[in-house]
């Protein structure tokens, strides 16, 4: 016989994974929409949003249910207080793809830019460790999260580089500022999603095998002897 | 809703044990009632089955009606009720006869003596219970050589064999470890697909675990009746709140 709280962990794990594949959807929907200045698709990222939304709740809801009702320790804790964070983190994530879909009407009003590469190398990159930290959760796979989290600065410097493209722009032709603007913030907006995913690989470790390596945790523990 | 008590008030000669409970019981739900020792629970569950009656100058008033129908009036059949309306108790109460015979125990009470009709029910009562595979070849074997876990589960086939209606269950893990008292609890949460559960326990937790609905009681009163969830996370009122977080109780 299952224990049903094991079933009622793997409800809380499939509605999580429902969500993530909405975060995933708005995220590349976003992106396209920003790609082919498409407002009709931009203006769909919201309603997706409000059904990651009412996800974020249930399942914020489910996990309170289960720590009250049973009292869960070891991995059955650390699962649910990862998931707890990662459902924050999941939710952050739907609000930068409605940010970069509210540039797709402005950014069409606006004198034409050269076009910037980098953001699309950039959001390929984000989209990549999305998935990846997904996969990781999926498979309670430490190792994959890890290397994660090391790619975090990869996408830092594509940020800065990215800028760098941008602000050159704007200095030689003033007219373009109007649409770099809107694109420095697309290029932030990546950045923080590659940031939650860094979050959601450390709650993955973290589940898998209690360390928290946030804010390099563990060498200041090291560092101290 | 299966079972509805109104204003019922009940008396141990001038104590008053109950004192104005209100209550509705759903079906197929697990419904647990805790609260301190000494605070009316188990007297609350044994007005369901009327097994206050063996208690001498015990008086009762208000209704409690089971599918409509009033359990005190005096034309209610006693026999049908506790057939209807079986108990499970603190320890494993096994007769000192076989398993076979303990399982087939109520159904020969009620008549039926055909053998092929008896193994039919005796394996099915077993099987519910998540008995049958382990026991099969010590059907013969006396029902107090089992472990205690084995035995409660025995009682609760027992309760089954005779098709009962709702199962009242008055601590029915406080004698049994860790680890019997998890399976019969799951045990339980497979049970209510078909019958409808009331338990009465002084472990909170395991109310928490398995009920759907919960009341709390104290001297006497139902203080709150609630979902688990709402009494677990945000009950309604003070001394439920003081009583789930270990405060008074």
């Amino acid at each position: 016989m299952d224990r049903h709280f094991d079933e009622e962990l793997q409800k809380v794990k499939k509605d999580l994974l429902e969500m993530i594949s909405l975060v995933e959807e708005a995220i590349t929907k976003s992106l396209e929409a920003l790609k082919k200045q498409d407002i009709k698709m931009a203006s769909e990222i919201q309603e997706i949003d409000h059904q990651i939304d009412k996800f974020e709740i249930a399942i914020e809801e489910q996990c309170i249910e289960l720590i009250a009702r049973h009292q869960p320790v070891g991995a059955d804790l650390r699962f649910l207080i990862g998931v707890i964070k990662m459902n924050n983190d999941l939710e952050r994530m739907g609000d930068h793809a409605v940010n970069i879909a509210s540039y797709v009407a402005y950014l069409i009003e606006q004198p034409r830019i050269k076009p910037v590469s980098n953001i699309w190398s950039m959001a390929r990159e984000v989209k990549e460790m999305l998935n990846d930290s997904v996969k990781s959760f999926m498979d309670n796979d430490a190792a994959r999260a890890q290397k994660v989290c090391e790619r975090d600065s990869v996408v830092d410097e594509m940020r800065d580089e990215t800028i760098r493209i941008l602000l050159t722009y704007m200095l030689e032709e003033p007219e373009t500022i109007g649409s770099a603007i809107p694109l420095l913030l697309v290029a932030k907006n990546l950045e923080r999603i590659a940031d939650l995913s860094t979050n959601i690989c450390e709650d993955v470790i973290y589940i898998a095998q209690a360390r928290v390596i946030k804010h390099h945790a563990e060498e200041r523990e090291l560092g101290s002897y | 809703m299966i079972i509805k008590i109104a204003n019922l008030n009940l008396y141990y000669d001038k104590f008053q044990a109950l004192k104005n409970v209100n209550l509705s019981i759903k079906e197929n739900l697990i419904t647990g009632i805790i609260g301190p020792s000494g605070c009316g629970k188990s007297t609350l569950l044994r007005v369901f089955n009327r097994m206050n009656d063996l208690i001498k100058n015990v008086k009762i008033t208000g209704s409690i009606l089971i599918d409509e129908k009033d359990i005190y009036s005096p034309v209610y059949d006693l026999i049908l009720l506790r057939k209807n309306v079986g108990m499970v108790f603190q320890r494993p109460n096994a007769f000192p006869i076989s398993i076979f015979d303990n399982v087939a125990y109520g159904p020969r009470v009620w008549g039926i003596n055909d053998k092929k009709t008896l193994i039919e029910i005796v394996e099915r009562s077993l099987a519910a219970v998540d008995l049958f595979d382990s026991i099969k070849d010590r059907l013969k074997d006396s029902a107090l050589s089992l472990s205690a876990e084995k035995q409660q589960r025995l009682c609760i086939a027992r309760l089954l064999a005779v098709e009962p209606q709702i199962l009242l269950m008055d601590e029915p893990c406080s004698a049994l470890d860790p680890i019997a008292t998890g399976k019969i609890e799951e045990l339980m949460l497979e049970l209510k697909k078909k019958y409808t559960i009331i338990i009465v326990t002084h472990n909170m937790q395991q109310a928490a675990r398995v009920a759907d609905e919960v009341g709390f009681m104290l001297l006497g009163e139902l203080i709150e009746f609630n979902s688990v969830k709402k009494i677990f996370t945000n009950p309604s009122d003070e001394r439920t709140f003081g009583y789930i977080s270990g405060r008074f109780g």
